[in-house]
């Protein structure tokens, strides 16, 4: 084959301008630090990727949602135990006033000291989190006990259901993919028990006369109020216990899709930066080939 | 009886001979860098012997020769491979024009990346995962606003921006379309100055080279066929005579360039933004060059650049074009849609933020809306409902009249994106699915197009070098061609100098014997 100054220079811009564009496409992955940029480069790593990054997405939302369910149920337990404090205190001064050695005045006493622990429940009622009531069910802007009775309850006296079914309702939150965790307590069936039975101690002791058998009753109506409190305290930590679960299992998950979204399309830089280099010196090499290649001719040669 | 001076004749013959083939190797030298430039060479042949034949001729011992001639100049090409040369141009045409126009697409659509539609459909999600875990919260409804308008306006970008493309492919048709009948017009230009130079028995040979360049650039656009028809008069054999241009079609050829008469070519593109029918690509009929019908079902598959630009910009009657863009856009469209509508529906029959005053949701409401007014949603005109941007509150987040504190729509929202859905003509598909194929079927389109436009470069310029290997210039041959026939002529000189002291001798050294 007859070979001519413009094959070898054309050849040569052509070697030049692929190794070029070899090392552009290194450089872009290094400062990239992914393989791909567009989808011609790899379709099955770009339509990977896009999926990938949806999970990653996902397991990221789902930790934050969590966070959110345990605010809910911690808030939720705090407020319990003290609300089971609370009891406590209710039935020494119940078994206090079922002393019959107690004169009238001195059990009118202990029922101003009861009158402030349920104003002292009914607070705990109204705990807040944030914008939210906790233990109004879904009505989260409305508090349980508005001036001095449940919310929403049609009439005293109590019993009674509340008008706005609402305030029953169940709070849940997606902590995985159809994972949801009911993340408030059932409020108002616990509050409204214990403003019922506290209602009905206030009638007794305001009762004249009272004497120390008329409480008999109330102790053992008070430790089934303890009782649904720590019913209910004990749902919360079984869920608190599904949340810690799903936090782990979410944290495995987050390290798997990251893994994956890394293998599908981080490059690996050692490699990466070793091909750079070869390939810069594949193209210092053909460089000074071309230099070689290109230059003399007869024309220098003749005089 | 041969003449006295004959010799002196012959040699200065070759004189002018060998001077001519150093004047076109001179000629060579200067335009070893002109593209499309065919090296020269100078055709010898030795003039008639001395006595010509004939009844009257003398009768000499031998046949004695008188010298040489320049025949005639001719270039040094291969026809085959100038053929070979035009194929593989097409082919790269095609491709060269396919991968630019996905590699635009591509571009627009950035994905995988951190701010592409899926991306901004993720945050969306998650917007609309913390209104569900804060349905009372205005902020996170503030947040879920501007993330469904930044989805929105995604979806609006990608089609406005591949809307552009798509007019510029458009544009590069309509430029295409006045260099091909540039082109064309100066086919027939250069045939018809050589049809009056080859009677005359000369080569235009810088005629030839510019004439097989253009058809060299023509063929970028369409698959050609090329024949010869020879002058007549006094040309040589070797001339080349006047080209006929033909367009080869499925059903067969378009003659568009015939000797001086060509064709000109018209699409039926007119300046509104429409898609037209692109069987109607017409050469028209001027003379020999009978012209006609381009039609796109006639058009050899993966040839040329013109069916490149059709395929990317599209044809067909609106409502039903089909094409790579055409096709794009219409699966965002389906995809707008089909999410839009699902999404609407949810939240339909979802329920706001209780009202103030009546302590009543509102419901029935769409999030999405169509911006032009009408009631289809696309890609295009998908707009976040204008009073939900004014009164975030109306999001529908509860599935319960008058709770503040359910999110169970939101929930059922965000999962709009995983719900199994009918998008255009794919059944059972998802939001997120349906997208991660197109980026897939883009991907691959694209790495296809690559592919083929690279292994169309690598064999052009394969062809390319053959083509250089018979026609282009080299130095060292040349600087050698410029020694022999530099010597040559010095030769021719040197014979003159010869005959001279032979003239010399019998006119100055004769009849004086003796003295």
């Amino acid at each position: 084959m007859r070979v001519t100054q413009s094959m070898l220079s054309s050849n040569m811009l052509r070697n030049l301008s692929n190794s070029y564009n070899k090392m552009g496409t290194l450089q872009e992955q290094i400062t990239s630090g992914k393989k791909i940029t567009r989808p011609s480069q790899d379709p099955v790593v770009a339509m990977k990727g896009i999926g990938y990054r949806t999970n990653l997405d996902k397991v990221e939302q789902y930790q934050r949602n969590l966070g959110e369910a345990t605010n809910w149920l911690d808030s939720s337990d705090d407020a319990l135990d003290k609300v089971g404090l609370a009891l406590q205190r209710v039935q020494e001064l119940v078994t206090q006033a079922s002393t019959d050695t107690l004169t009238p005045d001195d059990r009118l006493k202990v029922q101003k000291e009861i009158a402030q622990v349920k104003e002292q429940i009914r607070d705990l009622g109204n705990t807040k989190v944030g914008d939210k009531y906790l233990f109004s069910g879904t009505k989260t802007l409305e508090p349980l006990f508005v001036g001095g009775s449940v919310a929403g309850e049609s009439s005293s006296p109590l019993p009674g259901t509340p008008t706005n079914i609402a305030y029953t309702n169940d709070v849940s939150i997606e902590v995985y993919d159809n994972v949801e965790i009911k993340v408030n307590s059932n409020g108002y069936e616990v509050f409204h028990g214990i403003e019922n039975v506290l209602n009905d101690l206030e009638t007794v002791f305001l009762a004249t006369p009272n004497s120390g058998s008329d409480f008999d009753g109330f102790l053992g109506e008070i430790s089934n109020l303890q009782n649904t409190v720590l019913e209910e305290r004990a749902d919360i930590g079984a869920r608190q216990n599904r949340v810690e679960m799903m936090e782990n299992r979410l944290s495995t998950q987050e390290v798997i899709v990251t893994k994956q979204l890394s293998n599908n399309e981080d490059i690996d830089y050692e490699k990466s930066i070793t091909e750079l280099i070869s390939q810069e010196s594949v193209h210092r090499a053909s460089l000074s080939v071309g230099s070689r290649i290109i230059q003399p001719t007869l024309v220098d040669f003749l005089r | 009886m041969r003449s006295t001076f004959m010799g002196l004749e012959a040699s200065k013959r070759g004189l002018f001979t060998q001077q001519s083939a150093l004047y076109t190797t001179g000629h060579n030298i200067a335009n070893a860098n002109t593209q499309g430039y065919s090296r020269q060479r100078v055709n010898m042949q030795p003039t008639l012997g001395y006595p010509g034949t004939g009844l009257n001729a003398p009768k000499t011992a031998g046949f004695i020769g008188t010298g040489v001639e320049a025949h005639s100049v001719q270039r040094i090409r291969d026809g085959f491979i100038d053929r070979q040369y035009r194929q593989e141009t097409n082919k790269l045409g095609y491709w060269e024009s396919r991968s630019q126009a996905i590699t635009q697409m591509e571009d627009i659509l950035s994905e995988p990346s951190e701010f592409g539609l899926n991306e901004s459909l993720n945050q969306f999600w998650k917007s609309l995962q913390d209104l569900s875990t804060n349905p009372e919260n205005a902020g996170a409804r503030k947040v879920v606003i501007q993330r469904g308008t930044a989805v929105a306006e995604s979806f609006n970008y990608i089609h406005t921006q591949l809307s552009d493309i798509q007019a510029n492919i458009k544009n590069e048709l309509r430029v295409s379309t006045k260099d091909i009948n540039s082109m064309l017009e100066q086919i027939a230009s250069l045939n018809g100055q050589i049809a009056a130079i080859e009677p005359n028995g000369y080569m235009p040979n810088d005629l030839y080279d510019a004439r097989d360049n253009l058809l060299d650039e023509l063929s970028e656009y369409f698959p050609l066929e090329i024949s010869y028809d020879k002058s007549g008069g006094g040309a040589l054999d070797i001339a080349e005579g006047i080209v006929n241009v033909s367009i080869q079609t499925k059903t067969g050829a378009i003659a568009v360039v015939a000797g001086k008469d060509f064709s000109e070519m018209t699409t039926s593109l007119t300046s509104t933004e429409t898609y037209e029918d692109y069987g109607q690509i017409t050469f028209s009929s001027v003379g020999n060059a009978t012209g006609g019908n381009y039609a796109y079902s006639d058009m050899p598959i993966n040839k040329g650049k013109i069916l490149s630009l059709i395929d990317s910009y599209g044809r067909g009657p609106a409502g039903a074009e089909v094409g790579y863009y055409p096709s794009m856009l219409e699966n965002l469209n389906d995809m707008a849609k089909a999410f839009a509508d699902e999404f609407n529906s949810v939240h339909q029959s979802g329920f706001s933020l209780p009202d103030e005053l009546t302590g009543n949701s509102s419901t029935g409401l769409n999030f999405f809306e169509d911006g032009s007014g009408g009631t289809a949603i696309t890609a295009a005109n998908i707009i976040v409902a204008n009073n939900l941007l004014t009164n975030p509150s109306l999001v529908a987040a509860s599935n319960a009249n008058a709770e503040e504190g359910n999110g169970q729509n939101a929930l059922d929202l965000s999962n709009t994106k995983f719900t199994q859905l009918t998008v255009g003509t794919t059944t059972n598909t998802t939001v997120q699915t349906f997208y991660q194929s197109i980026i897939g079927q883009l991907g691959v389109d694209g790495e296809q197009a690559n592919r083929l436009t690279y292994n169309s470069e690598t064999i052009k310029m394969a062809v390319a070098n053959n083509k250089a290997s018979v026609s282009a210039v080299s130095l060292d041959e040349e600087m050698t061609n410029m020694i022999t026939f530099q010597q040559a002529y010095n030769a021719s000189a040197r014979m003159i100098t010869v005959v001279d002291e032979t003239l010399d001798k019998i006119i100055n050294g004769m009849g004086r014997v003796g003295i």
